[in-house]
């Protein structure tokens, strides 16, 4: 119990002063390390506040007649209701009566947690008392807000609502946030456009960063792209703004060519374990051309999806970073043509991958996507050399692209293009192949829309002569300057032709000897559903995204993937970035289709996120982990056995009066409080600090009451 | 059909995560989407803490029905969306054991922003509860092998 001191009075006056309430985190410290030590055999004081939200609640619950009827129950030592209880009077309310009538217990009830929980226990906090030591009971929109027309009903479902909130209040216990030490270093996880973002602000706020990127090259999707919407920007030139920053920033270290092969540990101090792929090729050599003339080796080149070939020693494109070529180890057959030219010494063919170790305090998973592969035979695909995707076109319309910039195919030119949109989003089960995990893409990509109306307007500035035809299902070009690309499509005669998803347009192959080499049939429900056939001498398919595959990386950071395979938030709208493994956050396309501004401001927040985390060297976690009750404990392992996370919980061997036993031990740091354990344990030795389930138990209990009080009334 | 009045008389709980049905039943609240008011809400971080003996417990004591409205595959603690079905699965059998009906306790995913989900299996529940009734009270104890309340 904190009793008002004259500190405590000092305060107040400032408080009266409509300042606003400032604690010192020390002072905050004192007073939880203070209530924890205090704690057991204190009498339970409750104090029970019902906000009445300016009408919102009060105008359908008696919010007067909750508080008075809270009264009566045990322990409940003041019991209010107010006009609104976040305001600075509602909050100086609680306060008060903490230090004045002794309360060492808060329940308030009013709008729902996500908007005012911390309010309050600020308020509880500011109050001397331990934050934890406060229940947060949702009687607006779980209440008043639904049962408008029953106000008694709802009066008495609010009562039972507090009242569940103060069996629960009866048996909180004052919480401590765990506190860590943490790297001042963070690790980046994809050097594409969201990672290196996010490299780049949280370097910036002095921190450590290592961009860990699988591929040879910085940069990821963006570089293989020509013209880039909403601005026509070249796409390279855009990304080389980026990478010079990166490459200029000291505090950022570059490893290409680089995967994760283990990880241990938890925020403040993840264990990383590196595999380097070797390039083959120092930087300083001089004979690229001559050595890529030479090399036999001739395999698909995947920076141009497929459409050209290329050697085993090889770069993407002119200007890459790092410039330095690469050897392809998986197709190289080391025969050695390519050490016969240029600077001795230059490659060498018998480099082996290196493996090295880090440790930082944080990470951000920016691992992007990969554009939807169509099944063989899917609208043509792969069957008719003239179906394509959209990627591939950005690749033909790209100045170093496999055709040099000219609208061509198969060394024919393109006077009429079919482009269809959705192919690979917007999926429907029973109508479209399933992936290998028997789910279809049901969501939308959100780029492919704007991506391609951007592609035809490229393809009119350059080729005025071309005739395009647009099968879609919906337009979405919802972002900022977006729903101009459509704008200009319709003015530069674009035929849009509407599809559903049920009917999806037939690609075949023209009979020998008609003019265009491909037909296309749909039902264009812009003119009700009339069948329409389109000759034309390419078909792009504007395919959607997938998350990258990287279900080694999921394994050994224990992050979880949503039902779309895309990586999982805490919370869509409230925690958009983060994990529910601390430390761990997400940034760009690897969490779901995304623009390159919107996965540069994902790479912001992310990075936000963790100079949060990590600039003070010290992490304090929510204390919602799993305790163990060591008189309960009897070792059963039942927990160990089924925790999903690694190294959160364990088994130690204790010796205490010559008898020597097992008992579960918690490691804060790396449970989440997912609560599996809880519910395995056959001695019911093991909770979840602040949600245990003797208070769901009580909280139940509570129910079980009859309230009436509109006839006490 | 019964009135509302007779409804209130039967209680509904809904153990809603944070992450999911907490935020579906808000969402309801925002859209001012009227549901009958014997529907009593409680948030949980997540569901995977409770024991089967819980909702037995629950339904022994004061509640005639149980939603557990969780995020399912979408949860972000991995595995405990798993760990919950297989709770809830066991549940079952006990209720079986019992002679409660399992209809009585639903586990239903429901995201953020599932308002029309949410009301449906709101109404679904008091459908149900229309036809079998509240919970006739005592119901058998819990035998020895499945109580863990120390
Ligand atoms: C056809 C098409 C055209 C587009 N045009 C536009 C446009 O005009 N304007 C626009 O705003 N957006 C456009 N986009 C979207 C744009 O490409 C993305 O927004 C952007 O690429 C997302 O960046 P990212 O960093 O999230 O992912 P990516 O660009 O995919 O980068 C991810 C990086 O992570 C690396 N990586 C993957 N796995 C690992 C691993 N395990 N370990 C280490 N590294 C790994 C990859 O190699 C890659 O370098 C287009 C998309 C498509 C498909």
């Amino acid at each position: 119990m904190t009793e008002p001191n004259e500190e405590n009075k000092e305060k107040d006056v400032k408080n009266n002063s409509e300042e606003p309430i400032t604690v010192h985190v020390d002072e905050l410290k004192d007073a939880v390390e203070k209530e924890i030590a205090d704690a057991g055999g204190e009498d339970i004081k409750i104090g029970v506040y019902v906000c009445q939200c300016g009408g919102n609640i009060s105008d359908v619950v008696r919010t007067d007649l909750v508080a008075k009827e809270l009264e009566k129950f045990p322990n409940v030592v003041v019991s209010r209701d107010f006009i609104f209880m976040c305001s600075d009077s509602g909050q100086e309310l609680i306060k008060k009566d903490i230090q004045e009538k002794g309360i060492n217990r808060v329940v308030v009830g009013s709008c729902s947690p996500f908007l005012h929980e911390t309010t309050f226990r600020k308020a509880v906090s500011s109050g001397g008392l331990n934050p934890y030591l406060y229940t947060h009971v949702g009687i607006r929109e779980q209440d008043s807000w639904v049962h408008a027309d029953h106000p008694k009903e709802a009066t008495e479902l609010a009562v039972h609502l507090m009242e569940a909130g103060v069996a629960k209040a009866r048996l909180l216990e004052p919480l401590k946030p765990t506190e860590i030490k943490a790297k001042k270093h963070a690790l980046v996880i994809g050097g594409g456009i969201a990672g290196l973002q996010a490299a780049l602000s949280i370097a910036k706020a002095d921190l450590k960063v290592t961009i860990v990127e699988k591929s040879h090259f910085l940069g990821g999707r963006v570089a293989q792209w020509d013209t880039v919407f909403p601005t026509d920007e070249d796409a390279r030139a855009v990304l080389n703004r980026v990478i010079e920053e990166v490459l200029a920033n000291p505090n950022i270290t570059i490893h290409t060519g680089t995967e994760l092969i283990a990880a241990k540990g938890y925020i403040g101090e993840f264990n990383i374990r590196l595999r380097q792929q070797p390039r083959g090729v120092s930087e300083d050599f001089d004979g690229l051309d001559e050595a890529i003339k030479v090399c036999p080796v001739e395999v698909p080149d995947e920076f141009n999806f497929g459409l050209s070939k290329r050697k085993a020693i090889y770069r993407p494109y002119d200007g890459c970073v790092p410039s330095g070529a690469v050897i392809d180890w998986e197709h190289c057959t080391k025969c050695g043509e390519c050490l016969k030219v240029g600077k001795k010494g230059s490659i060498n063919l018998d480099e082996t991958p290196h493996e090295f170790d880090i440790t930082v305090g944080a990470v951000v998973v920016a691992t992007g996507f990969d554009p939807y592969e169509p099944f063989k035979g899917e609208f043509g695909y792969g069957e008719i050399p003239e179906v394509i995707t959209l990627p591939q076109l950005e690749r033909i319309l790209s100045k170093d692209g496999p055709t040099k910039g000219k609208l061509e195919v198969n060394g024919h030119p393109v006077h009429n293009i079919a482009m269809i949109h959705c192919v690979g989003s917007r999926q429907k089960e029973g109508v479209h192949k399933p992936q290998p995990d028997g789910k279809v893409n049901d969501y939308c990509s959100r780029v492919c829309c704007t991506a391609t109306l951007s592609a035809a307007k490229q393809i009119h500035e350059h080729f005025p002569d071309t005739n395009i035809f647009d099968l879609y299902q919906d337009i979405r070009t919802y972002g900022r300057g977006h729903e101009d690309y459509y704008i200009n499509a319709s003015k530069n005669g674009v035929t849009f032709l509407r599809y559903f998803a049920e009917e999806i347009p037939e690609v075949t192959k023209s009979p020998e000897g008609e003019k265009n080499p491909v037909m296309v049939k749909v039902k264009d429900h812009l003119t009700w559903g009339y069948e329409v056939e389109v000759p034309v001498d390419l078909v792009v398919l504007a395919v959607g995204m997938m998350p990258t595959p990287i279900q080694d990386l999921i394994g050994m950071l224990k992050v979880s993937q949503g039902n779309d395979r895309f990586l999982l938030e805490v919370h869509p709208k409230l925690r958009p970035v983060e994990t529910a493994i601390a430390g761990i956050v997400l940034a760009g396309t690897a969490q779901g289709p995304m623009t390159i501004r919107e996965a540069s401001y994902a790479g912001q927040a992310a990075a936000s996120k963790v100079i949060a985390m990590l600039i003070t060297g010290q992490v304090e976690l929510e204390p919602f982990v799993a305790k163990i009750d060591p008189e309960r404990c009897e070792g059963s392992g039942e927990c160990v056995k089924y925790c999903p996370q690694e190294e959160a919980i364990r088994l130690e061997t204790f010796t205490e009066d010559g008898r020597t036993f097992q008992r579960a031990v918690v490691s804060p740091a790396n449970c989440n409080g997912c609560g599996v354990c809880v519910s395995v344990c056959p001695n019911r030795a093991i909770n979840i600090q602040g949600w245990t389930l003797d208070q769901f138990d009580a909280m139940v209990e509570a129910l079980a009451m009859e309230v009436s009080v509109l006839e006490d009334a | 059909m019964k009135t509302d009045k007779e409804k209130v008389k039967s209680k509904i709980l809904i153990l809603a995560t944070l992450s999911g049905g907490y935020l579906g039943a808000d969402s309801a609240g925002q859209g001012n989407k009227e549901y009958a008011p014997n529907v009593y809400i409680f948030s949980v971080m997540t569901a995977a803490i409770f024991p089967p003996e819980f909702y037995i417990r629950a339904l022994e004591k004061s509640v005639d029905a149980i939603i557990v409205m969780y995020s399912g595959s979408d949860c972000p603690y991995k595995g405990a969306a798993e760990h919950t079905a297989k709770m809830i699965s066991q549940a079952y059998e006990m209720m079986k054991e019992r002679g409660m009906d399992q209809r009585r306790l639903r586990l239903s995913a429901i995201c953020t922003v599932c308002v029309d989900p949410f009301l449906e299996e709101v109404a679904q529940a008091n459908e149900l509860l229309d036809e079998i009734g509240p919970i006739e009270r005592p119901v058998p104890a819990v035998t020895e092998a499945e109580s863990v309340t120390a």
